[in-house]
């Protein structure tokens, strides 16, 4: 699956990334600039969100889960309806409302005695499920993903780690700037931000000809031009060549812990992470 | 009489291409995605090189009004021939000028059509909808269309149709039903299939004992989306085939997965499979391995060799006999740790602590791969590969739904950390860079040209669009068009003048030298 567009400049991947991170907090202005940290648009947050499909899983849950699988992939009787050639080529209930009227005797489905109040809200339901398995963004790791799931590693490894060959004490304190660290962020996202933070920006210094020195918010440096954002909050760019370009990277310890972590370190940090509430 | 003499002044003024002429294009065109069956991206034309190219400047520019163009155009007789989803133009290559447009709104996923075929007077592309359709060149008038797989299972067309002696190649996208792909060879005259080569085994076939059941082979992937390469001395068609499905969950398909992410080399009178290599067995990381297989011959190891390179999206650089698949060379061209070594066939070993996990596990690779759809380029004078790059870190979940099964389409999900691009020059002979040049923070999508003036056209993630010097890596040139390059560069000549043809967003520009006032 090569590649898949739409939230970023492209790459499946890039979009698969959004559906982890939109639904994480709001995002500072400096995220959005992070082409993989676009929210998604609203129809592709929760096609399951709508009273219809909400009312069909109930029912679909009391009439169809137990062949078909409570998500509707399949279970030991019912085939995988995700899958379905009636499910995909239904509009409106025009298939799917039949088989659920007549059943499908030759293969062992009875008729069920639903509505047609009910038959439409199932089908909501089956087609909200299409959308959500299809869509380029699947959840992933959302808010209320599971503390149990990411908590796998050792506590005190994790502490030993960032007291000793992680670092970490160089920039950040347990008592300081990680005080209530995991009270802060949902698990998913702090797991996530303690391997790469979201800023702060890169800070270039800008030596002129003249020897005069001007310091700022990097915002672009190509093999031609550099331009910052200065104290002063003034927009400046000017030809490398002319001026030398200093830059500073905040992130950059962070850069090489990512190379550098196993994914025991990982788990192991994110574990103390998570003790200072 | 009269009929004949009017038959015989419409071919004089045929504007079409024929097999002979595809076998051997004329210099001064570039009438398939590649521009050649070899996918080397190299052209002959010298006019524009390393001495003149400082005073390389517009010719003409072409506003798509479209999507951010990922297409490579075709030029055929003075006409250029490009494409987006759902959309084809005809326009002047002289000039810009538009000459038709069809339009033809569909439904299903609209990533990327990558360009269209030609043959005779007839153009063929793909749609987002699974449709092949064939149109009049000289109007752009329908002449007929074909349902070539079911769009209501996520399948599309993105991939540029490849003509090889007289048949139409055409592949499969799409993942977001888990469903199996396929390759068809298409009759040009009417859209009737004359073979399918499918990239999952049915039970009991060949590569069919690389899955756990027929359950997994059902819904087993292997897409494709990009254009493949042919050796019309071995008759050998080559094309590389997309991951396994679900993409990030490898639990319900334990095995190689054949012949997912594998390069194939297909008979193309029969559509049988001659051999095949796999860059990635059972891939749980998305790493396609549908990269253009690039054709050349060179010495390898003091040897003459028909070579067949591929720099993969798993970051690994390969380099086979392209006659018998032999593996003669793996190297990385990127910093990545998904693999725990490379084994005695030359695959890379995935590492089972880098497969992603319900707690995250941290590739060193960007979440989207090395390298992905934007065109590598090999130069003869050189003898370098050249491949644009990515580098970075990413973590890697696995995700199931309630039932325990994978959740969605994918069964996961990734999170990006960083990324960083460069351009990398590679001696295919030992997989070393021997030059690489960033070209900026994020994941750059600009592919490559190589030509005989001497220069390697491609753009960086700034919007720079850039012409190297393909020995040594530096800037002869660039110019800054007002958006970034998703596209890959292509050459051709009219009337004596060398036009390069590069895309920003949705608008096409053309450059060449000054003409003389």
């Amino acid at each position: 699956m090569i590649l898949r567009q739409g939230l970023s400049a492209e790459g499946k991947a890039h979009a698969r990334a959004v559906g982890l991170i939109a639904l994480l907090t709001v995002l500072p202005l400096a995220a959005q600039k992070n082409p993989h940290r676009v929210p998604m648009p609203a129809s592709e947050q929760d096609p399951m969100a709508a009273e219809t499909a909400q009312r069909g899983r109930k029912d679909f849950l009391q009439y169809c889960s137990f062949c078909h699988g409570t998500d509707a992939n399949g279970g030991a009787e019912g085939p995988n309806l995700v899958r379905s050639g009636v499910v995909r080529h239904d509009k409106d209930g025009d298939l799917i409302g039949q088989v659920i009227r007549d059943g499908r005797p030759d293969k062992g489905m009875p008729a069920l005695p639903l509505t047609a109040s009910q038959i439409a809200d199932v089908v909501a339901f089956l087609h909200a499920r299409l959308a959500e398995s299809d869509r380029t963004s699947p959840r992933g790791p959302s808010t209320e993903y599971a503390l149990k799931l990411l908590l796998t590693g050792n506590a005190q490894a994790g502490k030993a780690y960032f007291n000793g060959a992680g670092g970490c004490t160089e920039c950040h304190s347990p008592a300081g700037d990680l005080a209530g660290i995991a009270r802060k962020y949902p698990p998913a996202d702090l797991q996530t931000r303690f391997l790469y933070p979201k800023g702060p920006p890169r800070t270039a210094i800008v030596t002129l000809r003249s020897g005069a020195r001007v310091k700022g918010e990097l915002l672009n440096k190509d093999a031609f031009t550099v331009s910052i954002r200065d104290e002063n909050g003034w927009y400046r760019s000017w030809t490398l060549g002319d001026v030398e370009a200093e830059i500073h990277d905040p992130l950059a310890a962070h850069r090489e812990l990512v190379r550098k972590y196993t994914d025991a370190d990982v788990h192991n940090l994110f574990a103390y992470l998570e003790t200072l509430k | 009489m009269l009929l004949l003499l009017l038959t015989i002044a419409a071919g004089l003024c045929a504007q079409g291409l024929d097999s002979a002429t595809l076998l051997k294009p004329p210099t001064d065109t570039w009438p398939t995605y590649n521009g050649d069956y070899s996918g080397r991206r190299f052209s002959t034309l010298a006019q524009i090189n390393k001495d003149n190219v400082k005073s390389l400047a517009l010719a003409f520019s072409f506003d798509t009004r479209s999507t951010t163009l990922k297409c490579t155009p075709l030029e055929v007789n003075g006409i250029l021939y490009l494409s987006a989803p759902d959309n084809v133009w005809a326009i002047d290559a002289r000039t810009g000028r538009q000459i038709w447009h069809f339009n033809r709104p569909s439904e299903g996923d609209h990533l990327a059509s990558r360009g269209v075929a030609m043959y005779q007077d007839r153009l063929y592309f793909g749609t987002p909808d699974a449709h092949l359709i064939c149109l009049n060149a000289k109007d752009g008038k329908t002449i007929w269309d074909v349902e070539i797989a079911d769009v209501a299972f996520g399948y599309y067309l993105s991939v540029a149709p490849v003509l090889v002696k007289g048949r139409l190649i055409v592949g499969t996208s799409g993942d977001s039903a888990d469903v199996p792909h396929f390759l068809e060879a298409i009759d040009p005259e009417d859209g009737k299939v004359i073979w399918r080569w499918n990239s999952i085994p049915k039970p009991g076939e060949p590569g069919s004992e690389t899955w756990p059941n027929k359950e997994a082979m059902a819904h087993g992937g292997g897409p494709m989306w990009m254009p493949g390469t042919y050796d019309p001395e071995l008759n050998l068609l080559y094309w590389g085939t997309g991951n396994p499905h679900p993409v990030l969950a490898g639990i319900d398909r334990a095995g190689d997965n054949l012949y997912t992410c594998s390069i194939v080399a297909i008979n193309p009178d029969t559509g049988k499979m001659v051999w095949y290599f796999q860059p990635s067995p059972h891939d749980t990381h998305d790493w396609d391995a549908v990269e253009t297989p690039v054709l050349f011959d060179g010495e390898f190891q003091g040897k003459p060799r028909k070579l067949l390179a591929q720099a993969s999206r798993n970051g690994y650089f390969f380099v086979l006999d392209r006659a018998t698949g032999e593996n003669l060379l793996t190297a990385p061209f990127i910093d990545t740790n998904w693999a725990s070594g490379i084994d005695a066939k030359g695959r890379p070993i995935p590492d089972p602590v880098k497969e992603p996990r319900t707690n995250g596990s941290l590739v060193y690779a960007p979440a989207g791969g090395a390298t992905n759809w934007m065109a590598p380029s090999f130069d003869p004078e050189t003898k370098l590969f050249y491949v644009n790059a990515q580098e970075g870190s990413s973590l890697w979940y696995l995700t199931l739904g309630p039932d325990g099964k994978p959740e969605g389409h994918q069964g996961g999900a990734t999170v990006s950390f960083w990324s960083s691009s460069k351009i990398v020059a590679l001696d295919y002979q030992t997989g070393k860079a021997r030059w690489t040049r960033s070209i900026g923070e994020g994941e750059n999508n600009a592919g490559i040209l190589t030509t005989a003036g001497h220069l390697l056209f491609t753009g960086d993630i700034s919007g720079n669009l850039l012409a190297l010097d393909p020995s040594n890596g530096e800037v002869l040139w660039h110019n800054r068009p007002g958006g970034v390059m998703s596209s890959s560069p292509m050459t051709y000549s009219i009337d004596g003048r060398q036009y390069v043809l590069t895309s920003a967003g949705s608008v096409l520009y053309a450059w060449s030298l000054p003409p003389h006032p």
